[in-house]
């Protein structure tokens, strides 16, 4: 029943616009996949073109092994979660989540069994009788997920299904499809502009801009080495600190110079084959750049700063400051009690920063894998390593690392 | 202003000051309605008063009541054959032109059609053209397929000459459909037809009621058309026979022309009501002509 | 993007469905046969001298420009012309739209009794059959109907005495509740921040008519005219029942005189041809008003 997905060179052009260029791209069978982007990446179309929505204008879409380019929707046996959720206004509940499989020809016991089920697992149970203006967005939520359930297809399409939820909500919905994907471990792609929901949800994250796919990667190595700037400022908030940098090699050991100090790169790192001395793009996530006093010993470099602007969060704080005349952003503690105006001291760990092409925007350095494992948890929640090859022996291994919790009493 | 408001007597005049204001703008905006009102209202009046007048006039005026007038015309064999003559004439015009702009509209709103635009701008400028234009060559050619004075070949030029706005008041009920519902039942595994049939009848059911009782309206009123097609006095529709009776002085009392006229107006009048309430969305004409 | 001309044809391109000419095809033939036939036959009869009755009815001939020719030389043309451009532009386009307008802005303002008892009053005079439109102007027109007593003028038939101003008259009343429905929503839709914006800024109500609301309702007014005009050009019914065209020729509009010549002279040619000329006008105020909403937004 589970059934790989594969993009293949596919295009997509509107008139004088590609949409997507160029995608290749393996979704494998029982996966979470994640697309994220800014809006108009080419995302949403890489996902109508997969339910059949659109034609891809070159190049070739499989599920499992059957090649759909020209399969219409109906007989492609995909489910989709729409942004709008277009339920269907003149039916009630029942009939929204039985509509599906009375097309196919189910029976009316069948039909019965399955609605009931599947109200069961999304506690929509007393609402069947409802049509879809009656109920919160919450619920019409949740029923736009059960008709694209109960149909139990070989791949679940969703579309920023939680964009138009409020905050909480939110949450709340995004460890109820986490747990219901490790429940059904069907394939899944999911697209959304949210990076937050693209960390904490995704087995992979496919992220595309101008509709080029910028790199597919486990949520941790997505974050520990993006692959260019792009991908690097789009994954983490606040967003990485990007300011140029001098690249210099003499004795066989590599420094680099920013922000006025220089320092060797860190162990472990090592330059990709592209790497020359010359002008460099150096990335440091805020969370890297902390404030002295707060600092462990592995942070070996000190920069001055003039603290411009100190936003407090509650459980940190973010400090914008003015160094060597870049604007730099950091996380501080709650109460550090700094103020603007005020000149502090910031440390670093040399083995934390990123080095890109100042052209091309790629990274030219490796770094350690291990590394980030205490800053993910900070954006979602603790993961066990994962790397892009280690994915096949995820079907097996029923995961406790998300932490599934249904408190949501539907009314 | 400060926020607090320590006098209590300050406060009430800056309030009272400008609703004084508005109130006498208020007056001025109702009590011109109500001018309007008797304008539109009193022409009107003139036909209920004398359709229950013994002996009404050209004027308004206190009737002294009686039920002869009704009862004049519901015993006359040409007032009812008339209504019957427009039954059929509207009835036959709205089922038609109704089940082909519904027809003709899906495609044009959902489907790829190569000229699309174009089409859909010959058929708005084919709705405005006047149909003095069209009745001489339309009478030509029912004279050479011996068409004319029957109700239902009427009704079919009818259906021609309301069916261009027909299709466009569909396609844009049918527009405002999202089409993410009919994604939604296509992966769902839903065939053309029943796509169709479940989802997209369904929900024109208000649109194809305002299509088809627009075009009701018009065809139950139509004067010319049947005037110029049809001949012997069975097939005369209401319109025409009024006219025949306006013109016969004498031959045909006021009180009865009104109760007539009356009686002829009465089920346009249910039919608007019936979909005003639909109706609002049909003029929201915005910037169309762009 | 380059590289897109070296991957072969496209695959997406859009198919057409024979199921689209389906649903299509009942409604085209019955326009094509309905509409379109008599359209085109009408550019043909117009140029032809083709009669109702006698031998020109059966043996007429193509006779190029001589009814335009004949047209130039009409008075009856002429004044009817004169008439029809006279009715559009008074009863219409400044009659029915002001009116329509001032209605709408009314009725806003207006308490909920007043506002759903003159609108509903309004939009059934609207709704009447022109028939009886016609029937009951014509009575409330005559001498001793009801606005010959309210003027104080008894003895006065104003249908006879100013009968172009009364079927105007007429016309504006029952039409203008077409203008006030397409007003009402255009001022509902209009954005309401834009409205209390200016209510905070302090403009008076004349001065967020004029400088705010009225320029954001320019596409709806456009296209109100636009409308209304065309629907009045061919206004034929309610004239002619209540007046035949006359007295003499005084309402003789130019649908009226089409019908006349071909059906009443039973000039068939010469009636078609003049109405070739009512789409010219009807064609010119389009363009008039489409290039008006192009100008700006």
């Amino acid at each position: 029943m589970l059934s790989e997905v594969r993009f293949d060179g596919v295009h997509k052009i509107f008139g004088a616009e590609t949409a997507v260029e160029d995608l290749n791209l393996t979704v494998n069978a029982g996966e979470f996949l994640v697309l994220v982007g800014p809006s108009g990446c080419g995302k949403t179309t890489t996902l109508r073109m997969l339910a059949g929505l659109e034609r891809p204008s070159y190049g070739r879409i499989l599920i499992g092994d059957k090649l759909v380019n020209n399969v219409s929707p109906r007989f492609r046996d995909v489910a989709m979660v729409f942004q709008s959720y277009a339920l269907y206004p003149h039916m009630n509940v029942y009939d929204n989540l039985a509509f599906g499989m009375r097309a196919r020809g189910a029976s009316k016991d069948l039909v019965a069994q399955r609605v009931k089920e599947t109200a069961d697992v999304l506690g929509l149970g007393k609402l069947l009788k409802r049509r879809p203006s009656e109920l919160s967005g919450g619920q019409r939520q949740r029923v736009a997920l059960g008709r694209a359930l109960i149909r139990q297809p070989q791949v679940f399409l969703m579309d920023e299904p939680l964009s138009n939820l409020d905050a909480g909500l939110r949450v709340q919905m995004r460890a109820e499809l986490s747990r219901l994907h490790q429940r059904f471990r069907v394939t899944t792609v999911y697209v959304t502009h949210d990076q937050v929901e693209a960390m904490t949800m995704g087995d992979r994250i496919a992220v595309m801009n101008n509709g080029r796919l910028q790199q597919v990667d486990a949520p941790e190595t997505l974050y520990d080495n993006p692959a260019n700037v792009f991908v690097a400022g789009f994954i983490g908030s606040p967003r990485m600190n990007f300011v140029p940098g001098r690249l210099a090699s003499s004795d066989g050991r590599t420094s680099v110079a920013f922000l006025g100090i220089t320092t060797p790169l860190g162990t472990g790192s090592r330059l990709t084959a592209g790497a020359s001395d010359g002008e460099v793009t150096v990335g440091i996530r805020p969370e890297d750049l902390m404030w002295r006093p707060a600092a462990g010993p592995d942070c070996t470099l000190t920069l001055s700063a003039d603290v411009d602007v100190v936003e407090p969060m509650g459980h940190e704080a973010y400090v914008t400051a003015l160094c060597a005349g870049e604007t730099v952003t950091s996380r501080f503690p709650p109460r550090s009690g700094v103020r603007p105006q005020e000149r502090v001291d910031l440390a670093l760990n040399p083995a934390r920063l990123h080095l890109f092409d100042a052209q091309s925007g790629i990274t030219i350095l490796q770094r350690p894998p291990a590394a980030g494992a205490e800053t993910l948890r900070s954006v979602g929640e603790a993961r066990t390593n994962d790397s892009a090859g280690g994915r096949s022996e995820r079907h097996g291994q029923p995961e406790a690392r998300r932490v599934p919790s249904r408190t949501e009493e539907i009314s | 202003m400060s926020a607090v408001q320590a006098r209590p007597l300050a406060g009430d005049k800056l309030i009272v000051v400008p609703y004084r204001k508005v109130s006498a703008a208020a007056m001025a905006t109702n009590l011109v309605l109500i001018l309007l009102g008797c304008f539109f209202l009193l022409p009107m009046l003139w036909m209920v008063f004398a359709s229950i007048d013994s002996n009404p006039d050209w004027a308004i005026r206190i009737p002294s009541p009686t039920l002869a007038n009704f009862a004049d015309v519901l015993g006359r064999a040409d007032a009812l054959s008339s209504f019957r003559s427009s039954l059929i004439l509207a009835g036959t015009t709205t089922v038609l032109t109704t089940l082909l702009a519904l027809l003709s509209a899906y495609p044009l709103s959902r489907m790829h059609i190569p000229f699309k635009r174009p089409f859909m701008l010959v058929i708005l400028f084919a709705s405005g053209l006047p149909v003095s234009m069209l009745v001489v060559p339309v009478y030509q050619m029912y004279v050479y397929l011996g068409w004319l004075d029957s109700l239902y070949t009427t009704a079919l030029f009818l259906a021609a000459s309301s069916l261009p706005f027909a299709i466009w008041l569909m396609k844009n009920f049918i527009d405002a459909v999202p089409v993410e519902l009919e994604h939604a039942a296509a992966i769902d595994g839903a065939s053309t037809f029943r796509i169709l049939r479940e989802v997209v009848l369904p929900l024109t059911v208000p649109g194809t009621a305002v299509t088809a009782i627009y075009t009701f309206i018009n065809a139950w009123g139509a004067f010319i058309i049947p005037f110029v097609l049809t001949y012997s006095p069975d097939n005369q529709p209401g319109p025409v026979e009024i006219y025949n009776f306006m013109g016969s002085h004498g031959l045909f009392k006021f009180g009865d022309l009104a109760v007539f006229s009356l009686l002829f107006s009465v089920p346009v009048i249910v039919l608007y009501l019936f979909m005003s309430r639909y109706f609002s969305g049909a003029f929201n004409f915005g910037g169309a002509v762009k | 993007m380059a590289v897109v001309g070296t991957l072969g044809p496209r695959l997406d391109r859009e198919r057409f469905q024979w199921s689209s000419l389906l649903m299509l095809a009942p409604g085209l033939v019955l326009l094509v046969v309905l509409f379109l036939g008599p359209v085109l036959y009408a550019f043909y009869i117009g140029f032809t001298n083709l009669a109702l009755v006698g031998s020109r009815s059966r043996d007429y001939s193509f006779t190029g420009l001589e009814n335009v020719a004949r047209m130039l030389g009409d008075y009856v043309f002429i004044k009817s012309s004169w008439l029809t451009i006279l009715f559009v532009v008074g009863s219409a386009i400044v009659g029915q739209s002001v009116l329509g307008m001032l209605l709408a802005i009314l009725l806003r303002n207006a308490v909920v009794p007043i506002r759903i008892v003159v609108g509903s009053i309004v939009i059934v005079a609207w709704v009447l059959p022109e028939i009886t439109v016609a029937l009951i102007w014509y009575a409330f027109s005559q001498a001793g109907g009801t606005l010959s007593i309210l003027l104080g003028h008894g003895g006065t038939n104003f249908l006879v005495l100013v009968p172009m101003l009364i079927v105007s008259v007429a016309n504006l009343w029952r039409n203008v509740a077409f203008s006030m429905l397409v007003f009402s929503a255009g001022l509902r839709n209009l954005p309401s921040e834009v409205l209390e914006a200016a209510e905070v800024e302090g403009a008076s109500a004349w001065r967020r008519y004029r400088s705010v609301i009225l320029p954001l309702l320019r596409p709806t007014i456009v296209t109100n005219l636009l409308l209304v005009t065309i629907l009045n050009l061919s206004e034929f019914t309610l004239i002619y029942a209540m007046t035949q065209g006359g007295p003499g020729i005084e309402t003789t509009t130019l649908p009226i005189y089409v019908y006349q010549e071909a059906f009443v002279f039973h000039q068939l040619g010469y009636g078609t041809a003049i109405s070739l000329v009512l789409v010219l006008i009807g064609a010119f105020f389009s363009l008039l008003f489409v290039r008006a909403s192009r100008r700006q937004v």
